[in-house]
């Protein structure tokens, strides 16, 4: 798994620091050109991997790293699915089965939506819920067609509505299709990640992927801090660190060492709009686990 | 382990069944909704069992509480069945369309030693919390002017589908949406002594109103707005926005942020003459499982330690609900007076308060 991650909530305006720092990000990153440009950036700093959430936005980044195969050889996406607001004021709008049948159909060829129907039954009304999981999951990974996905990522309001259900059949459905279909290793964001980490493990699924806030101060972390160092040093899981920075309350350098130097976190999914910013924090998670970023403009870009 | 159940099975009752269902003094053993597919799902992977009736399911699991999180049109039949059978009750805000039918459950209640609370979150959230403790200290004096202020994205396409457009059925952005703001001016600031200039504005839906704003009046010569739109698509995701002048100084706090300004250095710890800033990151304080905000669990573990220790709700009663009702009430009234017989709104002077 990619060590050091791009994450894209800066790109469409979410901050959980002010509401209107979301806005200023959503005014500078109007316009796709822009969130490419930052791409670019990190990439010419040795990034190589990025989290996507599935915007509607997501798509034309999508198709503009399929149009430069060669530029982005050797990208690594990581779709973070679903965006859970699309589907929030959709259900308000259409119902809850109403917006099923408009994801799952919407943006098909005639051929696809034959083959969804064979799959899933003309109305997912009439099926179950873990077929509907799975139409769903496809629908969403539409939009990276032809893209390196090594991991598929369930968001954490949904994972975490599922995890209070105990709705065990699902997360292993989930597991099996993006293996199956997607050749993916499941993945899933959660703002629970010791009850996370056992429920998994419980229901079979082994060294999963489980991306968490982990900061210094604590914030997202729950229960607590001290049950997340505790499964940190203990459960059999490949960790990954978000929200280092507890929405602005630390600074980077306090962030990164904290997160660096905790037992067995594999990667680091980091939020940054600038060059500086992006070129100080990959250069500081690099030192502090003694790894390299992989490629020569890093001395450069900085 | 306290036995509950779960009526209306869409986005709150999940929300709710999520976090109620990982209470270690919890188990959930019933959900009642009226789509088969719902009911199949829940039956199928949840472990529960599920119902059509909510009346067959209160007559018969023997349930310690009941959480009702349906249109809010059908509230007061569920809260009064859950009340007859003994069981506890929450309520999804608000607690019902008429202050009368809130009444009703308010005297319901009280004749039996049940715990019932009422589904106004943002009491639970970590900044409004902060706000309300600063408002009760008298730190920033005596309140002479408010802002609640509620918008979002909700309904952005011409809406006649689903419960929510239907005035009937509780939806609308006054009862559905803005409810939460006019909770908070009755938690912050008390119930007005009279609402004026109401307008109920139409933007994409028939039945209901997409906008609200309305003025409230206080004898003590304080005076508050309300301004609610959930057809904006300015926004990513709803949001709520509270601003009060006070005599000795000034709060403005959103869900992410909070900002105090003190006249003089204030008698509170922590805080400075000027402008004093909070953030969400930095006061929040955990909870036991995380599903959506802090707030939601907080509201659910209150519920059941109340149960749980024989006491009261002290916050978010069906009082609460009831007296939130009646400042609805007064909203809608008022905005119907402004409401020509073509549907469009206009001002008309409105007597004066007397003090």
């Amino acid at each position: 798994m990619d060590r050091i991650i791009l994450g894209d909530n800066q790109f469409f305006g979410i901050n959980h620091m002010s509401e209107e720092k979301g806005r200023s990000l959503a005014i500078r990153f109007k316009d796709t050109e822009a969130i490419i440009r930052v791409i670019d950036t990190a990439y010419a700093c040795g990034v190589r991997a990025f989290m996507l959430n599935t915007h509607d936005r997501v798509e034309k980044i999508c198709d503009h790293f399929r149009a430069s195969p060669g530029k982005y050889a050797d990208l690594r996406l990581y779709p973070s699915m679903p965006y859970a607001h699309k589907y929030a004021n959709a259900v308000h709008e259409k119902g809850l089965v109403g917006t099923l049948n408009a994801f799952v159909f919407s943006g098909r060829s005639v051929r696809q939506v034959a083959n969804t129907v064979i799959r899933g039954g003309m109305s997912v009304i009439n099926k179950d819920m873990i077929e509907v999981m799975k139409l769903l999951v496809d629908a969403e990974m539409r939009m990276f067609r032809g893209l390196n996905v090594p991991a598929i990522f369930l968001q954490n309001i949904v994972t975490d509505l599922l995890l209070g259900f105990g709705a065990r059949e699902a997360f292993i459905e989930f597991t099996k299709h993006v293996k199956k279909i997607y050749g993916a290793d499941p993945a899933f964001n959660t703002m629970n990640m010791p009850a996370l980490v056992d429920f998994l493990l419980a229901s079979g699924i082994e060294n999963p992927i489980v991306c968490s806030s982990i900061n210094k101060t604590g914030f997202l972390m729950t229960p607590s801090q001290h049950e997340y160092e505790r499964a940190l040093a203990q459960k059999p899981f490949r960790p990954m660190a978000m929200s280092i920075l507890a929405s602005g309350a630390i600074s980077p350098g306090e962030a990164v060492e904290y997160v660096c130097h905790l037992p067995n976190v594999e990667s680091i999914v980091f939020g940054a709009s600038s060059k500086e910013h992006i070129v100080q924090t990959v250069e500081m998670i690099c030192s502090h686990w003694n790894i390299e970023a992989g490629v020569p403009e890093l001395a450069e870009a900085s | 382990m306290l036995r509950g159940g779960v009526v209306g099975f869409g986005r709150m009752g999940l929300t709710h069944f999520s976090i109620l269902n990982t209470h270690p003094s919890v188990d959930l053993v019933a959900v009642c909704d009226s789509s088969g597919f719902v009911l199949k799902t829940a039956a199928q992977h949840m472990g529960v069992k599920a119902f059509k009736s909510f009346d067959k399911m209160l007559g018969t699991m023997g349930l310690d509480f009941v959480i009702v999180a349906t249109p809010t049109a059908i509230h007061a039949d569920v809260a009064e069945c859950a009340i007859t059978n003994n069981a506890h009750v929450f309520v999804e805000k608000p607690l019902t369309l008429d202050p009368e039918q809130s009444r009703h459950l308010l005297e319901l209640v009280r004749g039996k030693n049940l715990v019932h609370q009422v589904g106004y979150t943002m009491r639970f959230h970590d900044i409004f919390m902060k706000v309300k403790s600063l408002l009760d200290s008298g730190a920033i004096g005596q309140i002479v002017a408010f802002t609640v202020e509620m918008n979002g994205p909700v309904v952005l396409h011409d809406a006649r589908r689903g419960w929510r457009s239907k005035k009937t059925e509780g939806g609308g952005c006054l009862y559905d949406f803005a409810s939460h703001g006019v909770d908070l001016v009755n938690y912050f600031v008390g119930s007005p002594d009279e609402v004026i200039g109401t307008v109920l504005n139409h933007i994409y839906s028939d039945g209901v109103e997409d906008a609200i704003s309305s003025t409230f009046v206080y004898r003590n010569g304080a005076r508050g707005n309300l301004l609610a739109n959930w057809s904006d698509p300015s926004y990513r995701k709803p949001s709520c926005r509270f601003e009060a002048l006070g005599r000795r100084g000034k709060i403005i706090a959103d869900f992410y942020t909070y900002k105090v300004f003190f006249q003089e250095d204030p008698e509170v710890a922590g805080y400075t003459e000027g402008w004093n800033e909070g953030y969400l990151a930095d006061i929040a304080e955990p909870v036991r499982f995380y599903v959506r905000g802090f707030q939601f669990t907080r509201q659910l573990d209150y519920f059941i330690d109340c149960i749980l220790e024989q006491r009261a709700c002290e916050t978010c009663s069906f009082e609460d609900g009831l007296c939130t009702d009646i400042i609805m009430h007064r909203i809608r009234t008022d905005g119907d007076i402004r409401r020509s017989h073509d549907g469009q709104n206009y001002i008309r002077r409105q007597p004066v308060l007397r003090h």
